[in-house]
């Protein structure tokens, strides 16, 4: 399979842990970044993961923050993706078996090393069980598509600007 | 500060116990119920709850289903809406502090009565930090 793999900062070494599970595991890892530890902003990544998965060129998306909140929202937000927070390898199960999730989060900074495998791997060995068809599109239908933010690599250059120029601070 | 809460069948025990601990003595919310009845499915009682906060009409709101990940799955769907899965205490005032989550929704067949009180009271009792976090706020905003 071709994973899609995405994250902030807080927890690239958590990425890379999973990144290395998978390829162990004979599938293709196309990761997004980001690739340290240098403070960046979520959404990005969540973004480019929801698209490759939305487009196809990935089967699945893992998306992980310090929460797993802020960037399973951002890929969330995507025409065509479920992405499902969970912190547990029930409901990572549940998640792949009746929402046909197609992009699984965790929080990176939350979920221990060893249950972070389990429900990658728990997620990846689930199978869509096709019950549950009227509630997948009754959630797909709850978004219009927003083309601006589709595969657009400048989508967030105003948002950048801003914060080069100093305007968010603590 | 003004709860919504809101559930599908599965999560209505879980529901109504988080209500009443939220209306206890000392506690001063204001809590709405949107679901005093199940809602039909975590679809109608997520999105209805995400679309009473933007609308200004409750500050935070608590959605509860089976798992908890349906119910954020389907409200972040909504534009402007954030709302997270939350199983433990440490993501629950983590989420408001850094995410400003307008909800959070809880499965009921995973968090436990006492264990949602304490997500609850983590959740909130803190504010959001604003600062630095504001980009990412604002990058949710432009997504659909």
């Amino acid at each position: 399979m071709i994973i899609a793999l995405g994250n902030d900062h807080i927890v690239t070494d958590v990425k890379m842990q999973i990144s290395d599970m998978l390829k162990a595991m004979g599938n293709e890892v196309i990761d997004v970044g980001t690739y340290d530890n240098t403070r960046t902003h979520y959404p990005i990544y969540g973004l480019r993961v929801a698209n490759l998965v939305r487009d196809g060129k990935a089967d699945y998306g893992v998306v992980l923050c310090g929460t797993g909140v802020g960037i399973s929202t951002a890929a969330d937000k995507n025409k065509g993706v479920r992405a499902a927070l969970v912190n547990d390898t029930t409901t990572a199960k549940y998640a792949k078996e009746h929402l046909n999730a197609n992009v699984i989060s965790f929080g990176g900074a939350v979920v221990g090393e060893h249950l972070a495998e389990d429900i990658v791997k728990t997620y990846l060995a689930a199978d869509y069980k096709g019950e549950d068809d009227d509630l997948v599109a009754k959630i797909d239908a709850l978004e219009p598509d927003n083309p601006e933010q589709h595969d657009n690599p400048h989508f967030y250059d105003h948002e950048m600007k801003l914060w080069n120029e100093g305007y968010y601070h603590d | 500060m003004k709860i919504a809460l809101a559930s599908d069948k599965a999560g209505f025990e879980l529901k109504e116990h988080i209500k009443s601990y939220l209306q206890g003595e000392g506690k001063g919310y204001e809590v709405i119920d949107l679901s005093e009845k199940p809602a039909a499915d975590f679809v109608d009682s997520s999105v209805e709850l995400a679309h009473y906060i933007l609308d200004g009409k409750a500050d935070r709101g608590v959605m509860f289903d089976e798992y908890g990940t349906g119910s954020a799955m389907a409200s972040n769907k909504i534009h402007g809406m954030v709302t997270a899965n939350v199983v433990e205490e440490n993501t629950a005032h983590m989420t408001t502090q850094h995410n400003g989550a307008k909800a959070i929704a809880m499965g009921a067949g995973i968090v436990g009565p006492k264990k949602a009180e304490g997500i609850v009271d983590s959740y909130l009792g803190v504010n959001y930090a604003g600062g630095r976090h504001q980009i990412r706020l604002d990058m949710l905003e432009k997504l659909i």
